[in-house]
């Protein structure tokens, strides 16, 4: 009999405000195969952590059940704790009464402390047929690939070169640089971007570890960490290499305003980009009007993309500082300058004479051609009237939205996108430039759209995670794969059609016909375990028994509250 | 009628060179299955009795490493040796087939649909059913009388296995409806899940060959069962088992109007 | 009747509805109490066996859940789930329990808000079936 367990952690407020955490653990208690139940107050913490280990060598555990967050994040963390006390880490089970629960229920405390009693003796039921696991190892190719040649990509790639380590770039344009090649100054300090992209092309060109390919792009991908083989097609060819790690460094792309504010009909109604071409050839016009938030922030496109307030700032002000006489005026919903240096910006642009006004969205500005210009007529909220101005220029800040393609990117690396196309992160404060697929990492505005300065402290983030796994020259495989129970296997063959990996075959062992897992090649979906007819493979960790136990552990809950 | 027997050795040894013959055959009054060597004398065959000889052929297949064997099957053990054949289990060239045709009693007691093998050889050739009357009457009801129906059904069960034991397409040695993983535990009757989960099984490659009706000492309609969830997988997916080629649909990727369907 | 407390089993695919799942209670998203995930790698695990064992002995639905059809972190296990499931509906349909109590639908990492009303609207039609008939058949 294993001898489990229970730790209940309040989460601060977060769990203990809305489920009874005593009363749960009061229940654990008399669970079968419980030999003791406890709770803290951040489980997760160094002192929670310190007391589940002191816990399980007092109590001779064999089997740990925490009940407190979700797995997706902690689980590494409570693992690491069960090994450091000695019990193998897959003999720990997690319970999710917060994500799952206590968030959810906030307002129904007493069924909410009845859910977290039921699925933690679900999770006990499953725990006390968990079985010990060993992890096996892959080395790892000291390779790199860093998809996209922007400011992020470029960032990381000559990082990992700097480190050593051999890198393709893979860049779909004909020169490196992506947005910043249209871009000439940078905020907020005024940066010009000719060098800061030429000295990261220059650091790559001169290394035998870079290999750059323009106008490229992947066309298969397959593998896993350590070991992915990439297929890009370069121009006219095609050329395969293999990686130990990937960083995705795609970018994101300027909205083309549909038809709104006169674009494209009025000549003088241009796009930020545009205004920058013109500022770089050094053409400041004596009037602007700036418009923030031109089609997002609106149902259909509800994000901030938190870049465009500062980007207008800096272009605000490069015009007043060629051309102090200039007018400019930013329209705006609210002014996102955030962080001392950004902050700095707008005080500067106040001071010397941009003015600022309110819109709002039911009430957006109305543009008219003027013979020298464009005039508009907004309400300003702050008045409570309408205004009419007029400028030289007016400038549309649309948002960055996601890259072309990121669909296919996202469908060749198994990785998830967001409902805005930008690709999504593990976690984001845990684990902010990492995939939740091992070895692909993530940098830049294909996350989110991101200033210059962010993109560079990403892109280095990414090569050093990138690095983690190229330096340690092997990786840990995940031990959750298929089996077989060869005894049982009827040889019905559906497992090895089912396998989307093409991982199973059948063999014949000590004369009998039976299903193989190749482990190397098994990703542990469980596909085959459910297409199984007698329960002759079975997932680890996921075994039918297990899962088994789970419901018939609620089933009994619920068996017993029918009878109440 | 003239002896079967002499006929069905003829065909299996001489003419399509068979070096065993799986047959039904009457011994001392009773009637069974008989595995007989080229040379060795076939006795009394009988080909009136409906008996599913691929049952017994998978279970013997595994010890007979060589030689060909003849054996006498009807529509529903063909569809059963093809689904074999397609999952690997029987090398398709070791078999010889001799195609009997059932008569009008044995269809009528299937209530089936297709009772013509692809190669007649004994037998006349006799006319399918169209539908299953049970099944109909079922499908009219509604889901609460559906249920009762089959509670009523099941509760006669006593777990005896006859169904399973005796199903040709069945193919596992340790059965999961003989552990508690998945129905609940103890107990005579077994449950609905006993039930469900043959049915769900079986959706894949049933033949409606109707022995497990035939050898349930409950008399629970199961092939009303079989045939009521055949029907589901033909709609759903237009997948009929007994086949050499098509693999089902169950480990099988949506494809065209499916994949379209799911994406919406 | 009015005190019904429905009991529903989820199975939620580790990495898409189960991280929308997390999503929803990451925005607070409220939804009512009467819904156990359990976590599985992929929804093509899901064993048409456990749904069975849960309905025949009283549990008043199951959800299915995975990623949506091309998103599958496995490629193409969901595929088989998407024709899995159906079938089973069908068979349970043919022995008179009614499918409804059974769903399977596609949760993304991102759809917290859809995972919501997954179970809001689920559990609002077990509500509606009232208790699994089977919760009182003795055998």
């Amino acid at each position: 009999m294993q001898r489990v367990g229970v730790f209940v952690c309040h989460c601060g407020h977060n769990i203990g405000s809305v489920v009874d955490v005593e009363k749960v653990v009061e229940y654990a208690k008399q669970l079968e195969n419980v030999a003791v139940a406890d709770h803290n107050l951040y489980s997760c913490s160094e002192e929670g952590l310190g007391s589940i280990k002191k816990s399980i060598r007092e109590n001779k555990l064999d089997v740990v059940v925490v009940a407190a967050c979700t797995p997706r994040t902690h689980e590494p963390l409570f693992r690491r704790a069960c090994e450091q006390a000695g019990v193998n880490k897959y003999l720990f089970e997690f319970v999710n009464i917060r994500e799952h629960c206590s968030w959810i229920h906030a307002k129904e405390k007493e069924a909410a402390t009845e859910k977290a009693k039921r699925l933690i003796a679900m999770g006990v039921a499953k725990a006390s047929l968990l079985t010990p696991q060993k992890e096996g190892e892959a080395s790892v190719i000291p390779v790199a690939a860093v998809i996209g040649g922007g400011i992020a990509g470029l960032t990381a790639a000559a990082s990992l070169v700097s480190q050593g380590i051999e890198t393709h770039v893979i860049e779909k344009e004909a020169r490196l640089g992506g947005l910043l090649n249209n871009i000439s100054v940078i905020g907020p300090e005024f940066v010009e971007t000719e060098p800061l992209i030429r000295r990261l092309k220059e650091d790559l060109e001169r290394s035998p570890q870079a290999h750059i390919h323009l106008e490229s792009r992947i066309v298969e991908l397959g593998g896993f960490i350590g070991n992915f083989d990439i297929k890009i097609a370069e121009g006219a060819k095609t050329t395969d290499f293999k990686v130990g790690a990937i960083i995705v460094a795609t970018g994101g792309r300027e909205l083309e305003p549909t038809n709104v504010y006169g674009f494209g009909k009025i000549p003088t109604v241009i796009t930020q980009m545009e205004l920058e071409k013109r500022l770089a050839g050094g053409a400041a016009p004596s009037s602007a009007i700036f418009i923030q938030c031109v089609e997002c922030r609106q149902p259909g496109r509800e994000y901030c993309s938190r870049i465009c307030c500062n980007v207008t700032l800096k272009n605000a002000l490069r015009i007043i500082r060629s051309n102090p006489n200039a007018r400019v005026t930013v329209l705006h919903r609210d002014i996102m300058s955030y962080g001392t240096t950004a902050e700095r910006l707008y005080r500067e642009a106040s001071e010397s004479g941009v003015s600022f006004m309110r819109y709002g969205l039911e009430s957006p500005p109305k543009i008219s051609e003027k013979e020298d210009g464009a005039s508009v007529e907004v309400f300003d909220e702050t008045l409570n009237e309408n205004i009419g101005i007029s400028g030289e220029i007016v400038v549309l800040a649309t948002p960055i939205i996601s890259q072309e393609g990121t669909a296919e990117t996202a469908k060749l690396l198994k990785v998830p996108a967001d409902k805005n196309g930008f690709f999504l992160e593990a976690h984001v404060k845990l684990r902010p430039v990492e995939f939740a697929t091992d070895g692909v990492f993530i940098c830049g505005s294909a996350r989110w759209p991101s200033h210059v300065t962010e993109c560079i402290a990403q892109g280095l983030a990414a090569a050093a995670k990138a690095a983690i796994p190229i330096r340690g020259g092997k990786v840990v495989i995940e031990a959750i794969t298929a089996e077989v129970d060869v005894e049982r296997c009827a040889a019905c063959g559906n497992c090895v059609l089912a396998c989307p990996y093409e991982a199973i075959e059948m063999t014949v062992i000590d004369g009998k016909r039976c299903a193989k897992v190749n482990e190397a090649q098994c990703k542990g979906c469980g596909t085959c375990v459910a297409a199984c007819p007698n329960d002759a493979m079975q997932q680890k960790g996921f075994t039918t028994r297990q899962l088994g136990a789970m419901i018939d552990a609620l089933i009994k809950n619920c068996k017993e509250e029918a009878v109440e | 009628m003239n002896d079967p027997g002499k006929e069905i050795s003829r065909l299996a040894f001489d003419e399509r060179g068979a070096d065993y013959l799986l047959a039904v055959r009457e011994e001392y009054g009773n009637a069974g299955p008989a595995f007989v060597a080229k040379g060795e004398d076939v006795g009394d065959i009988r080909t009136d009795i409906p008996y599913q000889l691929v049952t017994i052929l998978r279970k013997i297949y595994p010890y007979m490493e060589d030689g060909k064997i003849a054996v006498v099957i009807r529509r529903c053990e063909e569809k059963a040796l093809n689904e074999l054949i397609k999952r690997g289990i029987i090398d398709g060239d070791r078999i010889i087939r001799i195609g009997l045709a059932c008569s009008e009693g044995q269809i009528e007691a299937c209530r089936c649909t297709d009772p013509v093998p692809s190669c007649v050889d004994i037998g006349s050739p006799g006319k399918g059913w169209n539908e299953d009357q049970l099944s109909k009457e079922l499908s009219a009801m509604s889901s609460e009388e559906r249920l009762d129906f089959w509670v009523a059904q099941f509760r006669k069960c006593n777990k005896c296995y006859a169904c399973s034991t005796n199903c040709p397409v069945c193919v596992c040695d340790h059965c999961v409806l003989e552990e508690c993983t998945f129905v609940a535990e103890k107990g005579i009757p077994p449950g609905m899940a006993f039930h469900l989960i043959r049915a769900y099984h079986l959706s894949d490659k049933c033949t409606e060959c109707g022995e497990c009706e035939r050898s349930c000492p409950a008399h629970i309609p199961l092939l009303t069962f079989r045939k009521m969830t055949n029907r589901d997988m033909k709609d759903l997916y237009g997948y009929e088992s007994g086949d050499t080629e098509t693999v089902s649909p169950l480990l099988t990727t949506l494809e065209g109007d499916l994949l379209e369907e799911e994406e919406d | 009747m009015t005190d019904f407390k429905p009991s529903i089993l989820a199975f939620c695919c580790n990495w898409c509805s189960y991280a929308g799942a997390d999503l929803a209670g990451v925005s607070r998203l409220q939804m009512p109490p009467n819904v156990h995930v359990i976590r599985v790698m992929c929804s093509a695990s899901v064993k048409p066996e456990y749904v069975i064992k849960a309905v025949t002995q009283g549990i008043d639905g199951v959800l299915v859940l995975g990623c949506h059809i091309g998103d599958c972190h496995y490629l193409t296990g969901n595929h088989r789930t998407a024709k899995r499931i159906p079938l089973l509906q069908k068979i349970l349909d043919e022995a008179g329990i009614d499918s409804r109590r059974i769903k399977l639908d596609w949760v993304s990492a991102a759809e917290g808000e859809k995972y919501q009303k997954v179970v809001t609207e689920f559990v609002e039609e077990i509500r509606r079936l009232g208790p699994n008939p089977l919760r009182e058949v003795r055998f």
